[in-house]
């Protein structure tokens, strides 16, 4: 599938609606089935999925409407992971789960997931799945020696699934470790655990790396220096990172980025509904453009859409495609 | 007929119960009550702890727009410690009978049409207090800190002040460990009163900083917020020797953020006191299942009026467009000055609010409290008495769900107000409104601020102020939730 210059994407979360939320908690209330669930995850994420295309987002994904949180989707197809169920009060709450045993090796069913995107889209599709790291900060470890080893047991685990999905058809998977930036002093093992998933998976790698969205609001404030140089060991393609709401300061430390790697820049905030102008945008993408070229530059919100409102969500991912369209015509002169 | 006593004053309860008791059935064997009004009848005994406040010794609350009138909820509030011996059967009889009537009271008159308590007039008077406060403390020879209970703000006592720079040192010291403290550590107070607080606390920070040798004192950047521009002045001589770390802004409390949007994400510590008990507020009541608004009028009793009328040498008919002079224009906009302060201040002691129920499904366009569903709501209350009035707090939860925003992804907010922390609470005491000078108090619904907390992303806990015993404030604080 041939992109243009500078690719428009997404994250991965979609703005989640309230009727959406109210049935998930009516789930868990035992008071609609599973199978109703099921079918009322397809209309919303077809939804999702109609939003981005009449956007024109060039790469999209499937709103990760089916996730309760970017944890728990996880952690509930990983066997070996123990679930309180009754620790969820509201969906978006994180389940109590705990692994008390060497983690077995099988199937996650995510590539149903990635199927169903597919189906339902003639555009690039992107695939996110939370990272090693990220999952063994919130899964309490009541077996590995230390959580250096855990992750690397939840890589090893779920490499198989990634290699599926990417033998699926998915060209673009993006794994999402934002308890990086919280635990900096991580990086290297985090980033070990980062390659260990990857490894094989026939697909385009982004890892995305911010200062947190919970709530729609940062975990963690500080700067991007702490990646290196502990990043450059990572075998993925780009870095998909946050500029929009921290303002473009961090962006220089980017200028000497080798070049096997591509950049992905976050020109959206999506921690405020004000939505941004084109023109804005425009003005972030030659920011971005002053530190790394525009092959290898790909455009997209700060971080997921999951807590904006659906008419705010969609009006910043048009800001979004139409300051890529601004730029995308002063190249070509 | 359901009675219910809303508070632990055993004698007061206990005597004033029989009258009451007593009295209906005379009423209904005089053939001056129905049977069917005695049928339906709720009869609420709370013994108002605010001497000044909204309500007469016996008031009616009916239920509107009831498909069957018959079956709605009609309500007698009794306060038990304005009952004087005799009086009660001629209270209750006038309630009772002029409960159809368009006006409250024969002569009353009214400052407004039906509306939410946020909307109510109450709340034009109580802007007036804050903006004219020097002017009302002039005239009545004394400072507002003194209508406290005990006299003076708990906010300003040295061991909670000593406590909250203790935390908020810890914090940033770690911060500082992990290398991810900012330059600028920005610390916000919300209605700064007298100053006195600010200044105590930057007093102790700085001693604290000196101690451990850890030089951030300097880089402290305190901004003291408040509505009112007088009031900022008045604080600026309690931080005078912090003068270069401090910025005096005007702020509403609903909406700190659209002052300080520049600043969010990046505040540290952002602490209030007394604020939230004074923002614009309104009420519901679940009866019988069914969810109802209590909307409210305010007026002037007749005999109020009546003498309001003759010192002010202005018929009573003028009354409400003397009040809305009043409001628009301070009490200079009047005659003369000391007579519109004494009109103020007349008027606002002899204002009682005249309610009624409205069913939440006749109220299509409600507008609840910012972070709050009605689905929310309801689901809140399966946890309450299935009888329960209480308040939506609506302000409080606006000025959190616009604070909020401001902090630091490390930060936290300390609120330390008067909290109904559990439902029940309601069944137990009257919780406001209250008139304290010439301000409005009202509990604040700690509830349903956990609930909206929640969904902000912060886990909202309450602990007693510890500090003065007899205090019945808490301090509310915030930690991230995961």
């Amino acid at each position: 599938m041939t992109l243009p210059i500078l690719p428009t994407t997404v994250v991965g979360s979609y703005s989640m609606p309230g009727w959406l939320e109210r049935l998930k908690t009516e789930f868990y209330a035992r008071r609609i089935s599973r199978r109703d669930l099921d079918e009322i995850h397809d209309t919303a994420v077809k939804a999702a999925i109609k939003d981005q295309e009449i956007a024109g987002v060039d790469i999209i994904s499937d709103g990760e409407l089916r996730r309760d949180n970017m944890i728990d989707y996880f952690a509930e197809r990983l066997p070996g992971v123990q679930i309180d169920h009754a620790s969820k009060k509201f969906h978006y709450d994180f389940y109590d789960s705990k692994v008390l045993g060497k983690l077995p090796l099988a199937p996650l069913g995510l590539v149903e997931d990635f199927k169903f995107l597919r189906a339902n889209t003639d555009r690039a599709t992107k695939f996110c799945v939370t990272g090693p790291h990220s999952l063994s900060k919130r899964i309490r470890n009541e077996y590995y020696p230390s959580e250096e080893e855990f992750a690397m047991d939840l890589a090893r685990v779920m490499n198989p699934e990634l290699r599926a999905i990417a033998k699926a058809g998915a060209q673009f998977i993006q794994i999402d470790e934002p308890n990086y930036s919280g635990f900096p002093d991580d990086l290297p093992w985090g980033v070990k655990a980062l390659n260990l998933l990857v490894e094989g998976v026939e697909a385009k790698i982004a890892v995305h790396i911010c200062y947190g969205n919970r709530y729609g609001k940062p975990s963690w404030e500080g700067s991007y220096r702490y990646l290196f140089p502990g990043i450059l060991d990572a075998k993925v393609h780009q870095l998909t990172l946050e500029f929009a709401r921290r303002g473009g300061e961090d962006l220089e430390l980017f200028r000497e980025l080798p070049a096997k790697f591509e950049l992905g820049v976050g020109v959206i905030d999506v921690k405020t509904q004000a939505i941004e102008t084109p023109d804005l945008v425009a003005e972030r993408i030659r920011k971005a453009l002053a530190v790394i070229p525009a092959e290898r530059l790909f455009v997209l919100p700060d971080c997921g859409c999951l807590h904006l409102p659906r008419e705010v969500a969609f009006g910043k991912l048009c800001a979004m495609v139409g300051g890529a369209r601004l730029v995308r015509k002063e190249l070509k002169g | 007929m359901i009675l219910q006593l809303n508070h632990l004053q055993k004698k007061i309860a206990a005597s004033t119960i029989q009258e009451v008791v007593d009295t209906l059935y005379a009423l209904l064997e005089e053939g001056q009550l129905e049977q069917e009004q005695f049928a339906r009848l709720r009869v609420h005994l709370d013994w108002i702890q605010y001497r000044q406040n909204f309500r007469e010794c016996v008031s009616a609350t009916k239920a509107t727009s009831e498909p069957q009138k018959q079956r709605s909820p009609m309500e007698v509030h009794i306060d038990t410690r304005q009952v004087t011996p005799g009086a009660l059967r001629d209270e209750i009889l006038r309630t009772m009978t002029s409960c159809d009537a368009p006006a409250p009271r024969q002569e009353g008159v009214l400052l407004e049409d039906f509306r939410s308590f946020r909307e109510s007039i109450a709340w034009g008077f109580n802007r007036l207090y804050w903006h004219r406060l020097a002017d009302w403390e002039q005239f009545t020879g004394r400072g507002y800190e003194q209508a406290l209970p005990g006299g003076k703000s708990d906010a300003n006592h040295p061991g909670a002040v000593a406590d909250c720079v203790g935390d908020f040192w810890t914090l940033i010291r770690d911060l500082d460990s992990r290398k991810q403290l900012p330059e600028e550590i920005f610390v916000l107070e919300i209605g700064v009163g007298m100053g006195t607080r600010a200044g105590l606390w930057l007093d102790r920070f700085r001693a604290l900083d000196g101690e451990r040798g850890t030089k951030y004192y300097p880089r402290l950047r305190f901004l003291l917020g408040d509505y009112s521009l007088a009031t900022l002045e008045r604080s600026r001589p309690a931080v005078k020797e912090h003068l270069e770390l401090c910025s005096f802004v005007v702020l509403d409390a609903l909406n700190p953020l659209k002052n300080l949007a520049f600043l969010r994400h990046k505040i540290l510590h952002i602490h209030l006191t007394n604020v939230y008990d004074n923002l614009p507020d309104e009420e519901f009541a679940r009866r019988d299942g069914k969810l109802y608004a209590v909307q409210v009028r305010a007026y002037v009793p007749p005999a109020d009026a009546q003498r309001i009328s003759q010192e002010s040498k202005i018929s009573t008919a003028e009354i409400p467009r003397t009040v809305n002079r009043l409001l628009e224009g301070g009490p200079d906009y009047l005659a003369d000055r000391q007579r519109g302060l004494a009109f103020w201040q007349e008027v606002w002691k002899a204002m009682r609010l005249e309610e009624r129920l409205v069913s939440l499904e006749d109220l299509p366009d409600v507008v609840l409290p910012s972070g709050l569903h009605q689905e929310k709501l309801e689901e809140v209350l399966q946890e309450a008495p299935s009888d329960v009035r209480f308040h939506a707090s609506s302000g409080a939860l606006e000025s959190f769900q616009n604070t909020v925003p401001l902090l630091h992804p490390r930060g936290f907010l300390q609120v330390q107000d008067i909290f109904v922390t559990n439902f029940n609470e309601y069944r137990l005491g009257f919780h406001g409104p209250g008139k304290l000078d010439g301000s409005i108090v009202n509990w604040v619904n700690g509830v349903l601020l956990r609930e909206v907390g929640e969904r902000a992303g912060y886990d909202v806990h309450f602990a007693p102020f510890h500090y003065r015993k007899g205090s019945r404030t808490s301090i509310l604080y915030t930690t991230q939730r995961e």
